[in-house]
């Protein structure tokens, strides 16, 4: 085949290789009977920060969950990477590696260190001897270090996670996700309960980790104006569809799902929603 | 509890329940007052203390510790891989099923009769108690264990379950740290009950303690019996009062992420 072939052929254009995450006519439920997601289309290109916002119950996190393969879909296809995530998949398995997912609850094991958890994230890649002795290697040991004194949490290695407050949790479970040198980042309103100059803090580390690794980052948010600071481009979610999705270019809000919103119109239709 | 009609009847229907239980199984008060003075006697002898019995009970409770400490610490250690197959959300029910069947059948049996059991297959003495004594923690602890593990926060296992890990990592590395203030909780508790249980294993020839308590009570002298069962009783005080050292040091300042103060 040659490389004019290539070009013309629709299943390998360049344009698709920029594309991580598509997920097509998306459908899912919970009960089999009410729909958390309805007919959901997204692309996400490589290494651009997508935010994801919408009011509680809108479907934002079943989203992430579909994404990271902790849930299948009902309906529909979503690939990443090109591969269907299924926990049952053993490529997607492998992938999984290299997909940091940070829910909303953080998940981290309360009873060990910030240097455990963060070692957590590098669990994959331990021999079996290594992880039934507990025994990391000193380069990984390394790693976690420098990752913990990147995201300000150097000298509290030692420190049970228990006894760390809401904004140093958050930056444990930032560089247990970065131990797994991830490709992929899928955090789930990680600054939701945070006050403003913590929750700019950590957006920062986040955004700051994204231009380092090149990570394609999908956050979850409740506040519009953070996700427009920070993101290339947001899809409002609503009762389980996406209803718009804009990204910010210069000074103006554009609507790239119908283009026939302006930026009063949006912001307008998000304080209304949010009112509600 | 509120008292309404409905709660009224309830406890009616209890009360009928023990007073019907009562009768079939003979239980009188009336026999229990008239027992009162003989029961005068026994403690009227007890307290002629025969201090120099003294060493020799305490050799006794050491030789009883030792099976209790044995039994729980091998009991314990079969006890938690057993449970992390019979725990629902770590295994299909094909799994989890004939283990906890298993468990159960080996639950049926109190310590004292799997005592006589092992005392048949190797004889009198303390190792047929040991042998008791893990079994019962198998069945006891690995129950306390899996329900332990069911209820453990499911986020972290969530998170880390996304990474892709195995399942061996997911228990080695969440399961076991998460629900270790209570694993280590389960130990004391069976270690404090597993001594009380050697004390009576004496009773079936399986060593311990209870084999000079029971005998010196067959032969109605009181005096001797009351220095083994004081022993037993500074015994558990002691290893009650560690427990609680423990326990306020490890275990609570864990699930709460504070310091314990006493007033």
């Amino acid at each position: 085949m040659t490389q004019i072939q290539m070009i013309q052929n629709p299943s390998f254009s360049l344009i698709s290789t920029k594309k991580i995450i598509q997920m097509n006519d998306v459908w899912t439920s919970y009960d089999s009977k009410n729909f958390a997601l309805k007919g959901i289309n997204i692309s996400i290109d490589r290494g651009t920060n997508y935010a994801i916002i919408g009011q509680s119950g809108s479907g934002k996190s079943t989203l992430l969950k579909l994404m990271n393969g902790m849930m299948n879909p009902s309906k529909g296809t979503i690939k990443i990477d090109y591969v269907s995530p299924n926990m049952n998949n053993k490529k997607f398995k492998n992938m999984m590696h290299t997909i940091g997912y940070i829910p909303q609850s953080l998940g981290l094991v309360k009873n060990i260190s910030v240097l455990e958890n963060t070692l957590l994230g590098a669990l994959p890649r331990l021999s079996k001897m290594q992880s039934l002795f507990k025994k990391f290697p000193e380069h990984e040991i390394k790693e976690a270090k420098r990752i913990l004194n990147l995201v300000g949490l150097s000298g509290k290695e030692d420190r049970k996670a228990y006894m760390l407050s809401g904004g140093e949790k958050r930056r444990v479970a930032i560089a247990r996700a970065l131990m797994q040198k991830p490709t992929i980042l899928l955090a789930d309103e990680i600054v939701s309960e945070l006050d403003h100059v913590t929750a700019h803090e950590i957006m920062d580390l986040v955004a700051d980790a994204q231009k380092r690794m090149n990570l394609t980052a999908i956050m979850v948010h409740h506040d519009m104006q953070l996700a427009l600071e920070y993101a290339n481009r947001v899809a409002v979610i609503k009762e389980g569809q996406k209803i718009l999705e804009i990204g910010v270019e210069g000074d103006t809000i554009v609507d790239f799902q119908t283009g026939d919103m302006t930026s009063d119109d949006i912001m307008e239709m998000y304080a209304g929603d949010t009112k509600k | 509890m509120l008292v309404t009609p409905k709660n009224n009847i309830v406890i009616g229907i209890i009360i009928g329940l023990v007073v019907i239980a009562s009768y079939n199984v003979d239980a009188n008060p009336i026999d229990f007052v008239k027992g009162v003075p003989n029961l005068a006697i026994v403690v009227e002898e007890m307290l002629l203390v025969e201090p120099k019995y003294v060493p020799t009970a305490i050799w006794a409770m050491f030789e009883t510790i030792q099976m209790a400490f044995i039994g729980t610490i091998i009991g314990f250690a079969i006890a938690l891989p057993l449970s992390m197959l019979a725990a629902r959300n770590l295994n299909s029910k094909f799994v989890y099923a004939p283990i906890r069947a298993l468990l159960a059948a080996i639950r049926t049996f109190p310590s004292i009769l799997w005592a006589i059991l092992f005392v048949i297959m190797v004889g009198l003495g303390p190792f047929a108690g040991v042998l008791a004594i893990i079994m019962y923690t198998i069945g006891f602890v690995a129950k306390l264990q899996y329900e332990a593990i069911e209820t453990i926060d499911s986020d972290p296992m969530d998170a880390v379950e996304s990474i892709g890990v195995s399942k061996s990592q997911l228990i080695r590395y969440v399961v076991i740290p998460e629900s270790s203030s209570h694993l280590l909780s389960q130990l004391l508790y069976m270690f404090d009950y597993n001594i009380r249980q050697t004390s009576i294993l004496g009773l079936v020839g399986a060593g311990g303690i209870g084999f000079y308590i029971i005998n010196y009570i067959k032969f109605f002298e009181y005096g001797k019996a009351a220095v083994f069962m004081l022993v037993v009783l500074v015994t558990v005080l002691i290893i009650d009062w560690v427990s609680v050292k423990i326990r306020d040091k490890y275990i609570i300042k864990s699930q709460h992420g504070m310091e314990v103060t006493t007033k």
